[in-house]
């Protein structure tokens, strides 16, 4: 049997840790950019895209995170395309991603008072004016705070990819678990790993809230 | 031919018949009082004259602009608002835009002013209601009344035709009224196009060259404001009056 010393635990979590934090970044950049999408046809004047993002979003908020990846990657090998763990994981947290942060920010363009867009309206602002001006500047600064906070919970959100066998942090630690049979120490590093990665983010986004509520 | 000119306009919110046949012109320069007990409709008729409101029947023209009943050509909409200048009881200013920036933004994104001029003239418009020195200054760091004069030099930087003020006072305190009011009166000492509406009956009596008094989504009763208040001929407008005081 191969030995492991501390170190040799903490590197190869650090590894892990690294693709977590990958796995994540990607996510939330990519699903933010799709996001953005899904939020001006949700929000949008046309009815068929309306419906659609509705739908979009219904059906990644509706589901659960792990069944949306099993469908992804059984699904697709089903039609012949052999996908790597990493691409469905990266493909699966995007998606889910782009339809939270869709209706997050939805929240944030519905609470900006109707009387912008009732005064952009009559200085005969466009749609398209109105929303570039006025409202989503506005509606940018309410979506900081829990944009930042679901931050939080896609990083979390990532262990689920252990399962489809993306070595992530959770999978790295329970291939170490089943190697050392240390599992509680093992696991233990995990949970501080996630701790390491998601505590500046919610501490950021309490106080960014905070902030935000003082100068209203 | 009149500036602002409507014909039997209706309006519906639901099964509410808020608007039951509106025939209204104003002359260029003329200053319209509305008055009217809470409800009678004196909102909705405003808000319909640059297409806030769409209406269930009849026409609204204004200098030539003609708005149809389904809105269904949004360039007449856009034309028609750039003719229509509208200040309202909330003020409404851009919380994240800076006062000068409030004033610039339609010149420079609807007309296409170039930035300079577009400064230039809310510069000017900002003078015009006292304001001169407050360009750079955020909507949260005015008063109530600074902020209500900001939203009048917002309405004028597009060089209205015709201005709507729905109750522009009223979310005042009672000292700030005055100098918005004043503000008003100076606009239509120099010619401006006025409709508004307003529970100031001093105010309506001494600037206004018309008083329109309406009541369940008619006008009832309209003529000058001295005649009117000294002899008001339908019994519900010398009732409105009477419980003024
Ligand atoms: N957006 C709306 N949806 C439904 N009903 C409305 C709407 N706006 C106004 N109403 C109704 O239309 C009628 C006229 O309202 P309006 O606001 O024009 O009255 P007003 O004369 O301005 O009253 P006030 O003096 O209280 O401002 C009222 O019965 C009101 O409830
Ligand atoms: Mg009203």
């Amino acid at each position: 049997m191969m030995s492991f010393s501390l170190w040799d635990i903490v590197r190869n979590l650090l590894v892990g840790g690294a693709l977590t934090l990958l796995l994540s970044l990607a996510a939330f950049v990519l699903g933010g950019a799709t996001g953005l999408a899904v939020l001006l046809a949700r929000i949008g004047r046309r009815r068929a895209p309306r419906a659609l993002a509705r739908m979009y979003i219904e059906l990644f908020q509706g589901t659960p995170l792990l069944l949306q990846l099993f469908t992804l990657f059984f699904g697709l090998s089903l039609f012949g395309l052999d996908v790597p763990a990493w691409l469905a994981a990266g493909l699966g947290l995007t998606l889910f991603t782009s339809a939270f942060l869709a209706e997050i920010w939805r929240g944030c363009v519905e609470a900006v008072p109707r009387g912008q867009w009732e005064a952009s309206a009559c200085l005969a602002l466009t749609y398209r004016e109105q929303m570039r001006h006025v409202i989503l500047p506005q509606a940018m600064r309410l979506a900081v705070a829990p944009t930042v906070g679901f931050a939080v919970q896609v990083v979390k959100s990532t262990a689920v990819t252990s399962i489809i066998g993306f070595t992530e942090l959770t999978k790295t630690g329970s291939m170490i678990a089943n190697a050392t049979y240390q599992p509680f120490l093992v696991y233990s590093l995990v949970a501080l790993g996630y701790f390491v990665l998601c505590y500046p983010l919610s501490h950021y986004a309490k106080s960014l809230e905070r902030r935000l509520h003082a100068a209203r | 031919m009149p500036l602002v000119s409507t014909r039997r306009l209706h309006k519906f919110f639901g099964r509410n018949h808020v608007l039951r046949g509106i025939k209204l012109d104003v002359e260029e320069s003329e200053v319209i009082a509305i008055v009217g007990r809470s409800g009678s409709g004196k909102s909705t008729l405003l808000r319909t004259l640059n297409g806030l409101e769409n209406i269930d029947d009849g026409t609204i023209e204004v200098d030539g602009t003609v708005l149809q009943v389904d809105h269904d050509d949004p360039g007449a909409l856009r034309a028609l608002r750039q003719k229509v200048g509208m200040v309202f009881q909330q003020f409404n200013l851009f919380p994240h835009l800076s006062t000068g920036q409030n004033v610039t933004l339609a010149p420079r994104v609807v007309k296409r002013t170039p930035r300079e001029e577009a400064e230039d003239i809310a510069r000017r418009m900002l003078e015009r209601v006292g304001l001169g020195e407050k360009f750079d200054a955020f909507p949260d760091q005015l008063s109530g009344g600074q902020q209500q004069r900001v939203a009048i030099a917002r309405a004028l930087a597009m060089s209205p035709k015709v201005l709507l003020c729905d109750e522009i006072t009223s979310a005042l305190d009672p000292e700030l009224v005055n100098e918005v009011l004043s503000v008003v009166r100076q606009l239509a000492d120099e010619g401006m196009t006025l409709i508004m509406v307003t529970h100031e009956m001093r105010f309506a009596r001494e600037v206004s060259d018309r008083l329109v008094f309406m009541h369940e989504g008619r006008i009832h009763e309209s003529g000058s404001p001295q005649e009117m208040f000294s002899n008001p001929t339908t019994p519900e407008f010398a009732s409105f009056i009477g419980s003024l005081n």
